[in-house]
């Protein structure tokens, strides 16, 4: 009797659920409704910013909700595009087809960044101009003799096309020149970093958090001068490959997200900026 | 799965002719509201039924309509045959050959490890062990099964591909040798689980008879056992090949991700892209509508078409399987199809259909040779490309030397050699699973402490806890098997009991056959791009839990006909002849009898929910958050995401990446080992 019982209150329990797919699309809370509840999601180089912040803001707001995920730039831009989030990350601009597809967008510069070639910590080249990174990525150097290293084939590691690391490096460094298909694509710039210190020939590009442990930072030949990519050379304008780290909402920002945001642009959240090894605004 | 449950469709007529008999008689007697339940109870599993048929098409038909657009706007040719795959160019290229190539390449590399590995290990656990250790054996690999792919991932991408560029000096280890090897290494169990039930259900008297006309053991094993048992034997290759052919997660962290064709096409050490790894990569950044996010749909179809096509091998094998061993059995349709068309034929090009056709001796001597020389040219140039000019034709001559030379020793000596070669197999299996859970377990227990377990995690996981984490999991495998497990076996009851056999339950068969094969990030491209972004659901637990439900329906579905399916017809008409109902039958007769099997299928669904990254990738799985979901709209922590995130984004996190790998592990093997004593228990009570 009590397995009828249960199989007619299975079916039934099906029905319920069904009911709820259905009348999905209009239950739905509204933005208003669960304002101490945000979630950012995008770009992985913003994201220890994003996180960091986020879980100094809720020690002071014990209410507050903030749920933080990655997936890259490509990712933040098309969810706040499609209204899935409250705040995208990225750390590329806008293409000219998102600005257009998705036009009430309102994007706010939370920090800067250096965009840093790496190699692996035993590669004997301390400096690269951008040229040459070029002609790595796009395949036509394919040895690390051709540079005046040791004779080693040239392990190229780059980013996926979420990334908006990639979309930079693609844009500034490369021209819109495409990269070698030879090129492994990692999806965080953890994991390039990883790939690199653990492969003597490998190059990859990071944001300026990821240039220690196993990996070696080069610096950037610019007419002769070497500049290495830190803090410093980005505010004054010295480093070539810096970039602005942007959060996005869909219109201006209310409630907890502009409380948020509004926390990450303050000096205790430009601290956080500079503790995560990013470079503040100012 | 028995012979009992062979000609289906005559049995159940003379059943329900029965019951329609019984029926009024009974009804006068009962009355009114007897009658109303059963009514009721028909039309309640009536809906699951019909609801469950209408998510299976209706996922397929999604699939198929948003490929529509790039089939079109790119063209077949262009899409299928395009050799260049850089949808975020300018301008964007959407070629998908190389991701085709690299997904069949990586399948074949895998097959080639895995099938003498699993089959060697297979046949161990059936002739060679002992009873005691081939029951510890056995259970085992049907609990391996379960280890989540993102686990295996792991162990790809710390150890497997470091251990790759070390020993064969190579620039990087993330190549298609790596992926082979990790798919390889998950595919052995299921390999060696069908396997070994096809090898262990060759009757006795064949064995017997062999070994007493005086053949040694091995040579029953290779003259009889194994002949005997091919065709599940071939079987467990093809669904070990759609489980490679699915995997997206392991993949993902070790094949390196470039689209490129190996140059030359034997060069294991490229980097080689998958269509699944393609899909995980890509689809959380595709806008609704444009060409690329079609393009993704494009490839679900490819990846459809190519599960269907490997289902329908293993089905119809199996199906002839089935056949075999009954006596009496009847020669399939198809056979009588193939010599139809071969009469047609022959008639064509003026032979009388009625004779054998059969080349002149000398050709088929001559074809033969042409063969085995082609076979032994296409080994030379693969060793060759493999190890260069002067080791690859030595390799060659040494292994041709090894096998004639097996071909002239005494057969004492020849079982010898092949029982080595087999146990060597069976070792290496448990070598590789040995290696990976004492990696994943020593490096795990540092990392477990009640605050582990209890807190939130800080410092982007690398301080901390995963205990939303935890709860997550389990949150979104309660809602998965509230959803799926009602319809599911709502569903299976009903196709089991009360539909008529005809055409349309053979295509809604099929299709859940086909569902069940299907890639789970199939089922995550889904739940994306219709319960995310169409419904508005937002990347939530519901959406979370529906998706699941979806990828786990068809095997619950499956798991609930067959496991009902076996309850002898003998036992429900003596219900029916003593005047109970059929939902009375069902309920105190069929469903006791067949519960073992039911709770196999939710408890192996329920262990799949809960390992799987893929389907929640982009649907209800988040990086970090602080509390509980407290509504159904809200994204959860997952322990698969949560491990995959770690270990692909967050330098400085291997601790905790470990410590979540052994809790994952904890709380999904314990499922696949109960519904492994569940089997084995369904199992001793039908011998």
């Amino acid at each position: 009797m009590v397995k009828g019982k249960l199989k007619i209150g299975g079916a039934a329990v099906a029905l319920v659920v069904l009911a709820l797919l259905l009348s999905g699309c209009t239950s739905k809370p509204t933005n208003e409704e669960k304002a101490q509840k945000i979630t950012v999601s995008g770009s992985t180089t913003v994201l220890p910013i994003a996180q960091s912040a986020a879980e100094a803001y809720m020690k002071d707001h014990t209410k507050a909700d903030i749920t933080v995920s990655g997936g890259g730039s490509g990712v933040g831009i098309t969810a706040i595009g499609q209204g899935t989030v409250d705040i995208g990350m990225s750390s590329r601009e806008l293409k000219s087809t998102e600005m257009t597809q998705y036009p009430d967008l309102v994007i706010t510069t939370v920090a800067k960044d250096a965009l840093v070639m790496i190699v692996h910590s035993s590669n004997g080249l301390n400096s690269i101009n951008l040229t040459a990174v070029r002609g790595i990525y796009n395949g036509t150097i394919k040895n690390w003799k051709e540079l005046g290293g040791s004779d080693m084939p040239i392990v190229i590691v780059g980013r996926d096309s979420a990334s908006g690391t990639f979309g930079y490096f693609q844009e500034f460094v490369m021209k819109n020149e495409n990269s070698t298909s030879l090129m492994l694509g990692k999806n965080s710039n953890g994991a390039v970093k990883e790939t690199v210190a653990q492969t003597p020939g490998a190059i990859g590009y990071v944001g300026l958090g990821y240039t220690t442990g196993g990996v070696k930072a080069l610096k950037l030949d610019v007419n002769g001068a070497l500049i290495e990519g830190s803090a410093a050379t980005v505010l004054d304008k010295t480093y070539p490959a810096s970039r602005d780290l942007f959060m996005i909402t869909k219109g201006p920002a209310k409630g907890l997200a502009k409380a948020y945001i509004d926390f990450i642009l303050s000096p205790a959240g430009q601290k956080i900026v500079q503790a995560q090894d990013f470079v503040p605004l100012k | 799965m028995t012979p009992a449950a062979g000609p289906k469709s005559e049995e159940r007529t003379t059943l329900r002719a029965d019951n329609e008999r019984v029926r009024p008689r009974f009804f006068r007697k009962s009355g009114l509201r007897r009658r109303l339940t059963e009514l009721g109870i028909r039309s309640l599993l009536f809906i699951a039924a019909v609801l469950s048929i209408i998510i299976i098409f209706f996922v397929i038909l999604f699939l198929f309509r948003e490929a529509v657009m790039a089939f079109s706007e790119i063209g077949v040719s262009r899409l299928l045959g395009g050799d260049y795959w850089n949808p975020s160019g300018v301008p964007p290229s959407y070629g998908a050959w190389p991701l085709i190539v690299g997904t069949l390449l990586v399948t074949l590399g895998a097959m080639a490890f895995a099938i003498p590995v699993g089959i060697g290990s297979a046949i161990f656990i059936a002739c060679l062990a002992p009873p005691r250790l081939r029951l510890a054996l056995k259970s085992l690999s049907e609990i391996l099964s379960g280890i989540p792919s993102v686990v295996y991932g792991v162990f790809g991408l710390l150890v497997l591909t470091d251990w790759i560029r070390v020993t064969f000096e190579r620039p990087t280890g993330e190549t298609w040798l790596a992926a082979s090897l990790i798919l390889g290494i998950m595919a052995l169990p299921i390999i060696i689980s069908v396997a070994e039930d096809a090898i262990s259900s060759v009757p006795k008297e064949y064995i017997e008879a062999s070994l007493s006309m005086g053949a040694t053991r091995w040579q029953t094993i290779r003259r009889i056992i194994v002949p005997s048992a091919i065709s599940g034997i071939t079987a467990a290759v093809i669904l070990g090949m759609g489980r490679a052919v699915g995997e997206t997660m392991a993949v993902l962290m070790v094949a390196g991700n470039s689209a490129i064709i190996p140059s030359p096409i034997t060069n294991v050490f490229s980097p080689v892209r998958t269509l699944t790894a393609t899909l995980g990569i890509e689809m959380g950044e595709v806008a609704r509508g444009s060409t690329w996010y079609s393009t993704l749909f494009a490839l679900a179809v490819i990846l459809f078409v190519i599960t269907l096509v490997i289902n329908t091998l293993a089905n119809y094998i199996l199906a002839r399987l089935k056949d075999k061993f009954r006596p009496g059995a009847r020669k399939p349709e198809r056979a009588v199809l193939r010599r139809w068309l071969r009469t047609r034929a022959l008639r064509l090009i003026g032979k009388d259909g009625t004779q054998k056709f059969e080349l002149p001796a000398a050709a088929r001597t001559w074809l033969g040779r042409a063969g085995r020389a082609f076979f032994v040219l296409a080994l030379l140039w693969l060793f060759v490309s493999w190890f260069g000019w002067l080791r690859g034709p030595v390799t060659l001559a040494v292994l041709a030397f090894m096998y004639v030379g097996y071909g002239k020793l005494a057969e004492k000596n020849r079982q010898r050699a092949a029982f080595a070669l087999i146990t060597a197999a069976a070792v290496t299996m448990l070598f590789l699973v040995g290696i990976i859970l004492y990696f994943i377990i020593s490096n795990g227990l540092p990392a477990m402490s009640w605050e582990f377990l209890s807190q939130s995690p800080s410092d982007l996981g690398r301080k901390g806890g995963i205990y939303p984490a935890i709860v997550g999991t389990l949150v979104l495998v309660g809602g998965t098997l509230a959803i799926a497990v009602p319809l599911g076996v709502g569903a299976g009851i009903y196709l089991s009991e009360y539909a008529k056999e005809g055409w349309l339950t053979k295509i809604i068969r099929a299709a859940i056959d086909n569902l069940n094969g299907t890639p789970s990030i199939v089922f995550g491209l889904f739940g994306l791009a219709f319960l995310v972004l169409y419904l508005d659901l937002g990347v939530s637990m519901l959406a979370g839990w529906l998706t699941l439900a979806f990828m786990i329906l068809p095997t619950v579905i499956r798991t609930t006909e067959e496991a009902l399916q076996t309850v002898p017809v003998p036992i429900r008409e003596g219900s029916l002849a003593l005047g109970a109902t059929k939902w009375q039958t069902i309920r105190k007769i069929v469903l006791p009898n067949g519960a073992s099997g039911v709770i196999t299928g939710v408890v192996l669904g329920a262990g799949r929910a809960a390992g799987e990254t893929a389907p929640i990738l982009f649907t209800a799985a988040v990086a970090f958050t602080r509390f509980l979901p407290d509504n159904i709209y809200d994204p959860v922590m997952a322990l698969p995401y949560h491990l995959f995130i770690l270990t692909t984004s967050i330098p400085g996190s291997r601790t905790q990446a470990y410590g979540t790998a052994l809790v994952l592990l904890l709380i999904v093997l314990p499922m696949y080992a109960v519904s492994a004593y569940l089997r084995f228990r369904i199992y001793k009570k039908k011998r």
